[in-house]
């Protein structure tokens, strides 16, 4: 047992005592009643909660405003509303109560949810950001992550798949932090750590809070490294129960399709085989009908101590390709209570997805594109011979000859691929308050995520025919994974003499993971009749000559053990100061280094409220943030610190084959936690009576302990890397936010946001006195010609720089001419690794988004646009098929159009780097929200949604926007799945 | 009621923090080492893992290793650009040119694969050494003999690497030694040759059931290839050693495969055939089988064409890679049975069970010739876009230059499918290496036995019509045609550039698309990614 629970444990127990000895129970005095009502326009204010003072005692108002309650002669009543300021009324006589509530400077009162407990925004010390759900994204979306696209300054989401909706996003908060170690936030679910995203729908999502400094995640500690997300989720409120219905249609349409020779233009390249048809395959392969459909219904209600929400959706999602849809339906299912007089409060989510995804068409390809494998059907359709009929005269599929050729519709039509996937999450909080602000709260987890995966191909499909003699395939596989969590945490707030406030709050996290994955496959079918359902039936198990029937299976787990506390303190709402510390333990470090601690300091001064600013009126609020927090990184695979075996193919032995057995990696016991540390000022000001607001954040973060798997020194190790810690990446930025209400009137407003980020990093070292690695290469490029890697990292250099032979112009004939090292200009065969250079970077420096939403009386409105500037794209589309030498295939236009003169195969050089600045006007909404004189309804409000609407660059390819959260970032692959444009029509009504 | 909750609340607290703070790692689809090793055959999986390692750097299976270095520099084989494959970096254009250097994949990656290999062997060696084989139902005597196996098998990655690299760090431990130092190609060389000798004794003999391990038999073979290449690699010549231990061979001392004494196959293909770990010429080879172990020699990936499936009935296509230079097709004469055996050249036709018609009977290019009937030719040119003259590494289309057919699969419904071993030794390279070290001996002049070696292995290649006219004589074996008959029988296996540096041709002579370069190319040089992280490393001269 590690030595500090026990610490833990009496902490625990003696305040628990502490509390049961002061508990004490309230005198119940006279019934005492009031309404409450908006100061401005004198209209009823229903949901008021109305409490006595220093109890946990009260109730909320009614829909007309009333409220009536039992309290002491000498009680103090306090009167809270979001939105609102809080007010106190002594109960005085007892005549009824008139309170008056003035609406309060709305965001600085606004909740923050900042990992295990809650600050208001005018204390927050640190740098988080949060989206709330007027403002997300509108328009139907397939991952939360969609819904704060570019509201974030410093968070990049990408979705490189545009609305293929078996896609997901990948997003990144301040740049990339590690090199082989998890590069993605921590996602955190109303507290799980780790939660699932496919388990949130829009509609049931409150709340995006974004950690982005070290300070602030650091509460995280180990998993903090890449920033946290935390969301919160709408939860039931006291009142009348409600009912809400959203629902949308979608439609796709493609918004650049690639430009690609026709059959007549093709016909006339040299090498060209011109087969005298007139296919445009491309097109063949769009679902021009697609149409998404998103039902949600929610119930919900409750009384002052007992509240529910519960949800349920379907959404039958279709993307742009044929056989690309997902249908899902789910539900999810919130209940709070409190009782026990006030001290007891157990909160209860439950949230399911059940979703059949057809992964049969859609695939983006770019990689290994043989038939089958993870598919490349619209590569293959851009560079399908177009004079290549589809269907032969006996109406089979023609498949064309060419290397690494298929026909995709034939592939479509001829094997399946279907995804079959569960996903569960329960949790229960107990919070017992057995002294007014003494909250101790025991939190577990659940969550399940399960899929069954199967794949079939027909017995006449060319990949059977090809590979099993005619015979069928089939394949299943199953995944599953399952995260437990239990927290512990006890929190404390006492003010004293009314201007001092602290907060304290110790806790204990366990989360436990296990993946467990088997598959197998059989081919040697006698019918197609069974498809994946009988496997056994596969001859291959007999017949010697088919190709072996494959299995496999695995399991991995690991464990993290965390201690933390947190203690803030505020004196008069003027200077705070929080400190932090979390030591926190994960299985997949070496024995010795198991245990780390991950410290956090910020502290934040109001200036505004300082007397001599008083006078001041044009600056309603102004505060200065500064933190400094060291987090950590655990995102590596399991069993990386210990001597382990692993098979080396079969061998023979005295007339008998055997399995071999040999080290599979050199164990590294001194492996042990990445840190980052990271310092973040911030300003955060509100000036000209609220009308214009914003922050601006300066970060410096270094990580440091790099994990990454080096070169070893070989001999005398076995293997020749090891996983180790040696290098240290650092990023800096500058991060800005501009709210404005430019136009503020009784029928017109018109608010404008904006966000701006820039961001460096630098690959500061790779190297300790064992470990040296001078650099490091990424971005490999693919078959055919493999032409080796584009993107080269250095010690002192930035990540993301494309590394390559610099273009010296044509010969005569058409050949690639390339400057050697020393200056002169050579051809391909003199070129050797030494004549590559530096030639451009793949990260953007900056990116910027700017929000503009009108209300003009019924009539809202959202214009969106959003950029990244300050990076190049390697244009791989271009490489290879905007270049004659891809006969007999098909190729882009520009093969005869800005590269006619090019008579060579492909090369990588910065010729095919180009500026990938862009503008998009991404999202453009327009609702109306009807004023219904009857009881029924509460609100309509209908819109429309048009995403992805204008992109505005001089990128020559489909779309700039290209995956920046990762190491290879900037290349612009061969896949040519469709970005979209995406039009929806939805309605809201609550009733 | 009230307290007891609380009380209760406190339990459940108290319990949480203090639970298991336990972070022991268990893996469940690996096993940790020290739970190793408790019967016979987790002993002899850990004897055996050398073994198919070896398969990934000594052979044509694919990966950048002792192979293809050996080939690739050479003057047969070459891997040309073929229109918009096969660039691949220059990687090959730079070793068929002699300009690599010490930081790109040529020079790191056999030596990750060789010394990854080595490493197994000293891991096995570190934990059979404390091992009790009698609590584990095994002897002593099966204790040494698999303790000698594998020694022997480690100084053959040594002889290995020090053929490539020349001077390189000696390591016989696991992890132990930080920053091993470098030393020079005569101490490597002495260090193999007494690893070798010091458990040659304790060997198996070559039989049958040992077949694909490291016999006596292969033991000999090390040390013939160590006493020919003597005067190369340390200045002093072994002449009469390398005699001797070719004799020991041929005597059957090491064993057979067949019957008590290795002979040559006198069918030349069976040597390399599919059911060839029976042959009686094989010395010591890498054991495959694809319908017993689900194991395959697979050559496919780096020889054959994108289509070639279809010429035998096979279930993989190839790559379309690695070819014939034409000078070294030209070397054989037409009547040469090696020549028309062991290459494909001309149209190509399918095997007849995967014609669909009559009319449907030749295999179709993809590339150049798309549809077109595959038309193999000597030539690497762009002969689809009229080209003349010798063409180069970068001429190259999709069916240029002639193939290799040496080792052939047979068809997918064979019981023997794809059953071939790769041979590392043959008997017929000792009559060769016995011959040439007589040759030296007299200062390049062949006896009679010498002339009865070359002519009894050459014999087979001609039908004995034609052979009065192709045997050699005292006088037609010079040393320049023994460099030449070496060149033809070993073609594809691996011996090239050890063989031409050896006769003072590698860096000195010009072929096809290659001019002499310079003495340094003799060594490899040691990779940068070691130089850069082992400050005891010595760099080879020149790099």
């Amino acid at each position: 047992m590690h030595k500090r629970s026990t610490f833990w444990a009496q902490v625990s127990i003696a305040s628990t005592f502490l509390l049961l000895i002061s508990l004490f129970a309230f005198s119940q005095g006279k019934t005492i009643s009031g309404k409450v009502t908006d100061a401005n326009d004198h209209t009823p204010i229903p949901g008021v909660s109305v409490q006595i003072k220093n109890t946990s005692t009260g109730t909320i108002t009614k829909s007309d405003g009333s409220f009536s309650l039992q309290a002491p002669a000498n009680a103090t009543l306090v009167f809270s509303f979001i939105g609102y300021q809080q007010q106190e009324v002594p109960i005085g006589n007892g005549t009824p109560l008139d309170v008056k509530m003035t609406a309060g400077v709305k965001s600085l009162q606004d909740i923050v949810v900042v990992g295990y407990g809650t600050q208001k925004r005018n204390e927050v010390t640190t740098s988080v950001a949060t989206v709330k759900a007027e403002n997300f994204n509108q328009g139907g979306s397939r991952s939360p992550m969609d819904l704060i696209q570019g509201k974030v300054a410093g968070l990049s989401v990408t979705r490189t798949q545009g609305n293929n909706p078996n896609s997901g996003a990948s997003i990144q908060i301040r740049g990339i932090s590690s090199l082989s170690g998890d590069k993605n936030p921590l996602i955190v679910i109303d507290g799980i750590p780790g939660g699932n995203l496919d388990l949130l729908q829009q509609d049931d999502i409150a709340t995006f809070d974004v950690l982005k400094d070290g300070s602030a995640a650091a509460i995280y500690g180990t998993r903090g490294n890449n920033g946290v997300i935390l969301i919160t989720t709408k939860k039931g409120k006291a009142g009348e129960p409600q009912y809400t219905y959203s629902t949308y249609l979608q439609r796709e349409a493609v918004a650049k399709r690639p430009s690609i020779l026709s059959a007549a233009e093709y016909a006339k390249i040299p090498g060209a085989d011109n087969k005298g048809g007139d296919v445009d395959m491309y097109d063949m392969l769009l679902d021009k009908d697609n149409l998404s459909h998103y039902h949600n219904f929610a119930a919900s209600g409750g009384t002052v101590n007992s509240n529910y929400r519960a949800s349920l959706y379907y959404n039958d999602a279709n993307g742009i390709a044929k056989q690309n849809g997902r249908k899902q339906y789910g539900g999810r299912v919130n209940v709070n209570q409190t009782g026990l007089q006030g001290l007891l409060t157990m909160q209860f989510n439950l949230a399911a997805n059940f979703n059949k995804a057809n992964l049969n068409g859609g695939n983006s390809g770019g990689g290994d594109n043989k038939a089958g494998n993870a598919g490349a059907d619209f590569e293959q359709a851009v560079q399908r011979n177009p004079t290549a009929p589809i269907y032969g005269p006996d109406g089979k599929f023609i498949e064309t000859n060419g290397y690494n050729n298929y026909n995709p519709l034939a592939r479509l039509q001829q094997e399946l691929y279907d995804r079959d996937q569960k996903t569960y999450s329960g949790d229960a909080r107990i919070t017992l308050e057995p002294i007014r602000d003494l909250k101790l709260s025991a939190f577990g987890a659940i969550v399940r995520d399960e899929y069954n995966d199967r794949q079939y191909k027909l017995k006449s499909s060319r990949s059977s025919v090809q590979d099993y003699k005619g015979g069928g395939y089939a394949y299943k596989a199953n995944s599953a994974a399952m995260d437990k969590t239990f927290e512990a945490t006890a929190d404390y707030t006492r003010t004293v003499h009314s201007d001092h406030t602290i907060n304290v709050l110790g806790g204990y996290s366990y989360q436990y993971s296990t993946l467990e994955k088997y598959s197998m496959d059989n081919n040697g079918f006698l019918t197609d009749a069974f498809q994946d359902w009988n496997i056994s039936a596969g001859n291959a198990l007999n017949d010697q000559t088919l190709p072996r029937p494959k299995q496999s299976s695995n399991k991995i787990d690991n464990t993290l053990i965390a201690f933390f506390g947190r203690i803030n303190y505020n004196y008069k709402q003027k200077y705070m100061l929080q400190a932090i510390l979390r030591h926190e333990g994960s299985s997949r470090f070496g024995a010795n280094y198991k245990w780390g601690n991950f410290p956090a300091v910020s502290g934040g001064w109001v200036i505004s409220k300082e007397a001599f600013m008083q006078d001041i009126t044009v600056i309603n609020n102004l505060k200065l943030r500064a933190g400094y927090g060291v987090t950590g990184n655990q995102g590596i695979p399991s069993y990386q610190s210990i001597i382990t075996l692993g098979t080396g193919g079969p061998y023979i032995q005295y007339g008998q084959w055997i399995q071999t057995y040999g080290p599979n990696k050199n164990p590294n016991p001194d492996l042990r936690w990445e840190k980052k540390k990271e310092f973040n000022i911030g300003l955060d000001f509100s000036l000209l009576k609220n009308r214009l607001g914003g922050s601006i954040d300066v970060y410096s973060r270094k990580t440091e302990d790099l994990l990454f798997n080096y070169t070893a020194q070989l001999p005398s190790n076995i293997l020749d890397n090891i996983f180790t810690n040696v290098g240290a990446i650092s990023n800096n930025g500058v991060e800005v936010v501009i709210n404005a209400v430019p136009v503020q009137g009784k029928d017109f407003t018109w608010r404008s946001d904006l966000t701006f980020n820039s961001q460096r990093n630098k690959m500061v070292s790779f190297s300790n006195q064992i470990f040296k690695t001078t650099e490091q290469y990424y971005g490999d490029l693919p078959s055919p010609g493999n032409l080796g890697s584009a993107i080269r990292v250095v010690e002192g250099g930035p990540l993301g720089t494309f590394y390559g032979y610099r273009y010296a112009g044509l010969t005569e004939d058409g050949k690639w001419q390339f400057y050697k090292k020393d200056g002169s200009i050579g051809t391909i065969e003199t070129m050797n690794p030494d004549d590559k250079t530096v030639i451009g970077n793949g990260i953007p420096k900056y990116m910027a988004s700017w929000n503009n939403s009108f209300r003009y009386k019924n009539f809202d409105l959202s214009i969106f646009f959003r950029g990244k500037f300050g990076f190049d794209i390697l244009n791989l589309q271009d490489m290879y098929f905007g270049n004659k030498k891809w006969t007999p295939n098909n190729m882009l236009t520009s093969a005869i159009g800005k590269n006619a003169k090019l008579n060579a195969d492909p090369q990588f050089s910065d010729y095919y780097l180009e500026k990938g600045n862009f503008v998009k006007l991404d999202n453009i909404t327009l609702g109306y929200n009807f004023r219904l004189h009857t009881k029924y309804i509460r609100n309509l409000r209908v819109y429309a949604s048009g995403r992805n609407i204008a992109t505005f660059t001089k990128y020559t390819g489909l779309d700039p926007e290209l995956q920046d959260t990762a190491l290879d970032s900037g290349i612009d692959g061969r896949g040519f799945y469709p970005r979209t444009r995406s039009y929806t029509i939805g309605l809201n009504l609550g009733f | 009621m009230k307290k007891s909750k609380v009380y209760i609340s406190a339990a459940l607290l108290a319990l949480g923090m203090s639970a298991c703070t336990k972070l022991d790692e268990k893996p469940y689809s690996e096993i940790i080492s020290d739970q190793f090793y408790n019967n016979r055959q987790e002993v002899m999986s850990a004897v055996l893992r050398p073994f198919t390692h070896a398969g990934a750097w000594a052979a044509p299976t694919g990966q950048t290793g002792y192979w293809r270095l050996q080939e690739l520099s050479a003057d047969q084989l070459a891997w040309p650009q073929k229109g918009r494959h096969g660039y691949d970096g220059g990687n090959w254009i730079r070793l068929h040119y002699h300009t690599w250097i010490a930081n790109e994949d040529n020079a790191w990656n056999p030596w990750r694969l060789m010394f990854w290999g080595m490493g197994f062997c000293n891991n096995t060696i570190k934990d059979l050494t404390p091992l009790d084989f009698t609590k584990i139902g095994m002897t002593e005597a099966e204790k040494t003999t698999l303790l000698a196996e594998t020694k022997v098998l480690r100084a053959w990655h040594y002889l290995k690497l020090m053929d490539l690299y020349g001077n390189i760090p000696i390591v016989t431990e696991v992890a132990n030694s930080a920053s091993p130092a470098t030393k020079s190609r005569k101490e490597v060389f002495a260090f193999v040759e007494k690893e070798i000798k010091d458990n040659i004794d304790g060997l198996q003999p070559l039989s049958p059931a040992m077949v694909g391990r490291a016999t006596k038999a292969a033991a000999y073979a090390m040390l013939v290839e160590l006493y020919l290449n003597a005067q190369e690699w340390t200045g002093t010549p072994r002449w009469d050693d390398c005699i001797t231990y070719c004799n020991k061979i041929i005597a059957g001392e090491g064993g057979s495969l067949s019957g008590t004494v290795p002979a040559l196959e006198p069918d030349i293909f069976r040597a390399f055939a599919n059911n060839n770990s029976t042959s009686p010429e094989d010395l010591f080879q890498l054991t495959y089988d694809l319908r017993a172990g689900n194991s395959r020699f697979g050559w496919q990936g780096d020889f054959w064409h994108y289509r070639q499936r279809q010429i035998y009935n096979a279930d993989v296509d190839g790559n379309n890679s690695i070819v014939v230079i034409p000078s070294a097709y030209d070397a054989f004469k037409d009547n040469d049975l090696r020549k028309q055996n062991w290459m494909l050249i001309g149209p190509q036709k399918k095997d007849p069970a995967l014609r669909t018609s009559v009319g449907d009977s030749l295999v179709l290019g993809t590339e150049e010739y798309s549809d077109k009937p595959l038309v193999f030719v000597k030539e690497i040119r762009k002969n689809a876009a009229g080209e003349t003259g010798p063409g180069g590494m970068t001429q190259g289309e999709e069916n240029s230059g002639a193939r290799f057919a040496k080792y052939l699969p047979g068809k997918q419904s064979d019981a023997n499918y794809w059953g071939n071993d790769f041979v590392l030794y043959r008997l017929t390279e000792i009559y060769f290496n016995k011959a040439e070290a007589m040759m030296r001996k007299a200062g390049g002049t062949a006896s009679q036995e010498a002339v009865d070696l070359i002519n009894t292995c050459k014999k087979r290649a001609f039908k004995a019509e034609d052979w009065s006219k192709e045997a050699y004589t005292t006088s037609t074996l010079t040393m320049d045609e023994l460099l030449a008959e070496r060149g033809r029988e070993f073609i594809f296996e691996g011996k090239r550039r050890t063989d031409l540096i050896r006769f003072g041709k590698f860096t000195t002579a010009a072929w096809w698309d290659h001019q002499p370069s310079s003495d340094k190319y003799k060594l490899f040089p040691i990779p940068f990614k070691q130089t850069s992280i082992n400050p005891n490393l010595v760099q080879n001269p020149g790099y």
